[in-house]
């Protein structure tokens, strides 16, 4: 038996499958020889992006990259290899008061994919993108040398490789800054908004919160569009949690988690049901404003709870379309793409609204810019690209752009502020297909 | 804790099942052909759990300096060494590739492993964990190299068992089946048959706290590995396996 590296890969919305050859080792000098040795390569963590961003001829898996190499607790500042989870680093942190400054909306995305992302979270506004933490990683470069590349050393590869999709090289390990907390849960508040002006006034009001992010039913049309609740949240100190939450602060109890056992058919997941979720979710609280302590994976990570969710969209996936436009256009943005989405049927499962804060100019490829920004899941489907064309149209006439991570089938003028391509040696099939378009 | 063979990612897999169930170890002896890898998950688990370790060199390939090892001093061992080298087709007739696997999985193995049973016998307590192989339960025309020398530890295994079992020392043979490490990366494996690293570790740790003397990594093996024994060997000859 020959080893036979080519297989079928796609990522978490299971949407382009490709069959490219894909592997993974842990010695750097076998890293170095596989770039080396082929073109077209690129860098993939644990599949967690939705589109085509880390799939690629050569695709090198970092799951085995999976070392933490050092925990400064006096400073907190963890170093570790590229494909550690940022799960692997909460489970370590948290119970040592230590909380991730910057997290997405699921834990189990990889240390390297979330800084060639430079994923953003509820807190943009107040914190920044995870590059804002980062003090130091190892790049290994189109010439197979190892970088070690800072805002000092190195800067050039250091700001390319932020928000750069793999297209600088190969992210070995990374060392950064972590938060303190004094406990593991979250004083949080709910409020609901009967339409768009309100949830945006509320958005205004919430400012000086570090957390603030709304669920949207995108189903609502006229004077209700934009329907939602508003969960805006601050880590619980230690002396404001109730007593039963104060004996161990730090430590959550292990939840059972459920498993989707098999891709759902096709039919499961249609308007209809969309619309009943929806109404139960905005429904299930009944007052307008609820104040509570949670748990943080019952904050940052409702979707964690479940293993597999991809797969109640089905064998045909789903894209997710993230789209921001800028502060001074977004409202009147948002109610087009929400008209247009409630129009067209295709509703969303999931629909996040969030702000986004003054962006960093000095991580010039990084998807955020001052703004509102929303995500939303979609079946993919026949009428799909008709959508998403109608939806790119608008972000396009408002100055906005779309998240690599997501896109998969987005029009290039919004993907290409990517700005740091200057080698063909590391491509994926993302960067051609925009590159293809435009 | 003492591990042999610290660069299988079964092995480092198993000892953080281990610590992350809360098992405690004074120093965990991370014995290895590749000092320098195997440095990075000493690291690792000190890191992640606290946990002290020493690395010791050990090439099964050269001549083993027993002084090393003197001031090991440990109530588990868990062996995950191997070596899978070239299938008959392209490594039969090859006699550095025939010598290789049998030094390794059992030849020169056994003498270290012996090293060990002594020290547990004259403390009369322990737990001796062994990866051998279901390549060892029949010789296949595909590897059967490779699945004597497994054959030839498994049975030493058995014996060794059969002699430390009045001396309170306990003997585990884990017979793993497919595994999806770096090993076996590339091959086409059937994924109902075949564990990952974290998954074996867990069915490993089960069969060592309740003293089992074989498992298999994953209980589909059992129904197998019954099947290919009891096949009559007039009709297994026939077959390409």
């Amino acid at each position: 038996m020959k080893p036979n590296f080519i297989q079928k890969v796609t990522n978490w919305g299971n949407f382009p499958v490709v069959e490219k050859e894909m592997k993974s080792e842990d010695s750097v000098s076998k890293i170095k020889q596989f770039v080396k040795d082929h073109n077209e390569v690129i860098a993939r963590g644990n599949g967690r992006c939705y589109g085509d961003a880390s799939l690629g001829e050569h695709i090198f898996s970092t799951k085995r990259l999976n070392k933490f190499i050092s925990f400064d607790r006096l400073n907190g500042v963890i170093e570790c290899e590229a494909g550690v989870l940022l799960s692997e680093v909460l489970d370590i942190s948290v119970p040592q008061g230590y909380f991730l400054y910057v997290t997405p909306g699921t834990k189990y995305i990889s240390v390297g994919g979330a800084i060639a992302s430079d994923v953003h979270g509820k807190n943009h506004h107040a914190e920044g993108c995870f590059s804002e933490y980062v003090i130091e990683f190892k790049l290994i470069d189109e010439n197979s040398e190892v970088l070690i590349c800072s805002r000092e050393e190195n800067a050039d590869k250091f700001w390319a490789t932020i928000g750069g999709m793999g297209l600088t090289g190969i992210i070995l390990s990374a060392k950064f800054k972590l938060k303190n907390i004094e406990s593991a849960y979250i004083k949080q508040e709910s409020i609901k908004a009967e339409n768009l002006d309100e949830v945006f006034r509320l958005f205004d009001e919430s400012e000086d919160w570090t957390y603030n992010v709304a669920w949207i039913d995108c189903f609502q049309k006229g004077k209700n569009l934009g329907r939602s609740i508003l969960m805006r949240g601050e880590h619980a100190l230690k002396a404001e949690l109730p007593v039963n939450l104060q004996k161990k602060t730090l430590k959550l109890k292990e939840k059972p988690k459920p498993k989707i056992p098999f891709y759902f058919p096709g039919f499961v997941l249609n308007s209809l049901s969309i619309k009943i979720f929806n109404f139960l979710y905005y429904n299930k609280q009944t007052k307008k404003q609820l104040n509570n302590f949670i748990d943080y994976e019952t904050f940052f990570y409702p979707l964690d709870v479940i293993n597999d969710w991809n797969k109640i969209y089905g064998k045909s996936g789903f894209i997710q379309y993230q789209m921001v436009i800028p502060k001074e256009n977004g409202k009147e943005g948002m109610r087009q793409i929400l008209d247009t989405i409630a129009k067209s049927g295709n509703g969303s499962f999931l629909a996040v609204l969030k702000l986004f804060g003054k962006n960093n100019p000095q991580a010039y490829n990084s998807f955020p810019v001052e703004g509102y920004t929303l995500a939303l899941d979609f079946k993919v489907n026949k009428g799909l690209r008709k959508l998403v064309d109608q939806l790119d149209t608008i972000v396009e006439n408002f100055g906005g752009r779309i998240y690599l991570t997501k896109d998969s089938m987005s029009r290039s003028s919004l993907t290409n502020y990517l700005q740091n391509v200057d080698s063909s040696k590391f491509v994926s099939l993302q960067h051609k297909r925009i590159i293809n378009n435009g | 804790m003492i591990i042999l063979g610290s660069n299988s990612e079964v092995a480092q897999a198993f000892v953080e099942e281990c610590l992350a169930k809360g098992e405690k170890f004074q120093t965990i002896y991370l014995l290895s052909s590749n000092p320098e890898t195997t440095e990075k998950f000493a690291g690792h688990i000190q890191v992640k759990f606290f946990q002290h370790s020493e690395i010791i060199p050990l090439d099964l390939m050269n001549d083993i300096d027993y002084k090393t090892l003197e001031n090991i001093n440990s109530d588990v061992l868990f062996c995950a060494t191997g070596y899978l080298g070239l299938g008959t087709e392209e490594g039969l007739y090859d006699d550095e590739n025939t010598e290789r696997i049998i030094d390794v999985n059992y030849a020169k193995l056994v003498p270290v492993l012996n090293f060990f049973a002594k020290r547990m016998e004259s403390k009369r307590s322990g737990t001796m964990i062994v990866l051998s192989s279901v390549a060892g339960e029949r010789g296949r025309q595909s590897n059967f190299i490779y699945g004597s020398a497994k054959a030839a530890l498994t049975a030493y295994l058995s014996g060794l068992r059969n002699y430390l079992f009045d001396k309170k020392v306990h003997v585990l043979t884990v017979k793993p089946g497919f595994m999806d490490t770096k090993m076996t990366e590339g091959l086409p494996l059937n994924p109902a048959l075949t564990a990952g690293p974290k998954k074996a570790a867990e069915g490993i740790y089960k069969a060592f706290k309740n003293k089992k003397d074989v498992a298999y990594v994953l209980p589909i093996w059992a129904i197998v590995m019954f099947i290919i024994r009891n096949i009559p060997e007039f009709i297994f000859k026939k077959l390409k396996l």
